[in-house]
């Protein structure tokens, strides 16, 4: 069944319908969340909660989208709204270069089995809007129109923001490896 | 020579040269990631659909607060109230609007020392009031010891006693209750009962 019939199905409020799109989409959605906010608990609570917010505007998701952009536009939002609370309660990302290299790198919270912790821990310190744009780019693969009509913002600054991210955590990722060794 | 130096540039590599290195990296800590279980996902689907029959549902079906329609309220009263189209008639009804409102008598005192070491206290009054009275530590601050007679405008008032040479405070009391101050005579500091005048006879007046 296509994710179209699906929200069809969903509308005329067949429950079962929606538990298949979230089947269909949450182990997606939950990569993108976890390397966007670094830990799994706050993952999962915004993906949830994204989920919530597609099924409340179901009736206003059009056919003609892919499902799977619809619901990333509302995830990537929901993930800027839980950073932007979060920066208010704690201030976690920091762009000052001395206070991140000093800082101890976290290690709880994070999802087990993942191999490359360090990867996570470099994207957390990078500037949200650059790890977004990364992240849509590179782990989604998608192009800057369709990364520009899901941010909002212009296809020139999302590649600025991929290219100064790009080379941001690289060089933190070269820093990590000299750290290790 | 490796397989990624011959590979072709992509427009990404063209605008990141380091492109190839960090998607290969992200992707695969993507897929490393744990995938969950049919449990999970039935349990997330729960809870979805249990807090969405909790969500309130605000306004009609389809319509929701938009950003610009503040903006929009906002643009068609000034038109409504300023009408650009007619200058002319907005003027003259926000000028009659203020006659309307605006009083035609300020509130102010005066007083003037007369012969014999009586002191004259008017106080004019932009409202209308049944009495007024002269209080002050020169009557031990009692409301009825000295009433003022109303002249012929109706809205001034005046009190004639006689002060000792010295620094006297005082107020005036409408209809018995409200203490009110001339805002424009010297004042002395409140010192707890409200904010009062003061003159200093055989001298210049101050606070």
């Amino acid at each position: 069944m296509t994710d179209a019939e699906l929200v069809v199905r969903t509308r005329s409020g067949d429950p079962d319908a929606f538990g298949t799109l979230v089947s269909r989409y949450y182990d997606a959605c939950w990569r993108f969340a976890y390397h966007m906010l670094g830990e799994r608990a706050d993952a999962e609570d915004v993906v949830q909660d994204s989920f919530l917010r597609a099924y409340l505007a179901i009736g206003r998701y059009d056919e003609r989208d892919q499902f799977r952009g619809w619901l990333f536009h509302i995830l990537t939002n929901q993930c800027r709204n839980f950073l932007t609370s979060r920066g208010r309660r704690s201030k976690r990302f920091v762009q000052d270069d001395y206070a991140i290299e000093s800082a101890p790198a976290p290690i709880s919270g994070l999802a087990p089995g993942v191999e490359d912790a360090v990867l996570v821990r470099a994207l957390a310190q990078l500037d949200p809007q650059q790890r977004e744009a990364l992240l849509l780019k590179y782990a989604e693969g998608l192009e800057y129109g369709e990364m520009s009509a899901m941010t909002g913002a212009g296809e020139s600054a999302l590649k600025m923001r991929v290219k100064r991210g790009s080379e941001r955590l690289r060089a933190l990722l070269a820093k990590a490896a000299e750290r290790d060794s | 020579m490796s397989a990624d130096e011959l590979r072709f540039p992509t427009e990404d590599d063209l605008n990141d040269p380091h492109a190839h290195e960090i998607r290969e990296r992200l992707q695969a800590s993507y897929a490393a990631q744990p995938v969950h279980d049919a449990a999970h996902m039935a349990r997330v689907s729960r809870a979805v659909l249990a807090s969405a029959m909790h969500t309130p549902v605000s306004g009609p079906r389809g319509v929701r607060p938009r950003w610009w329609w503040g903006a929009a309220a906002a643009a068609l009263l000034m038109v409504v109230v300023m009408r650009p189209w007619r200058p002319e008639a907005a003027q003259q009804q926000a000028d009659s609007a203020m006659a309307r409102t605006a009083p035609l008598v300020e509130m102010s005192g005066k007083t003037s020392e007369e012969r014999g070491g009586t002191v004259r206290f008017e106080f004019t009054l932009p409202s209308s009031a049944r009495e007024v009275a002269l209080v002050g530590d020169f009557n031990a601050w009692d409301s009825d010891a000295t009433p003022m007679q109303r002249d012929a405008s109706g809205t001034t008032w005046s009190a004639r006693i006689p002060l000792e040479p010295g620094r006297h405070e005082y107020a005036f009391v409408v209809d018995g209750q409200r203490w009110v101050i001339d805002p424009l005579a010297p004042q002395v500091p409140d010192a707890g009962f409200g904010p009062t005048n003061a003159v200093v006879i055989d001298g210049e007046a101050q606070p």
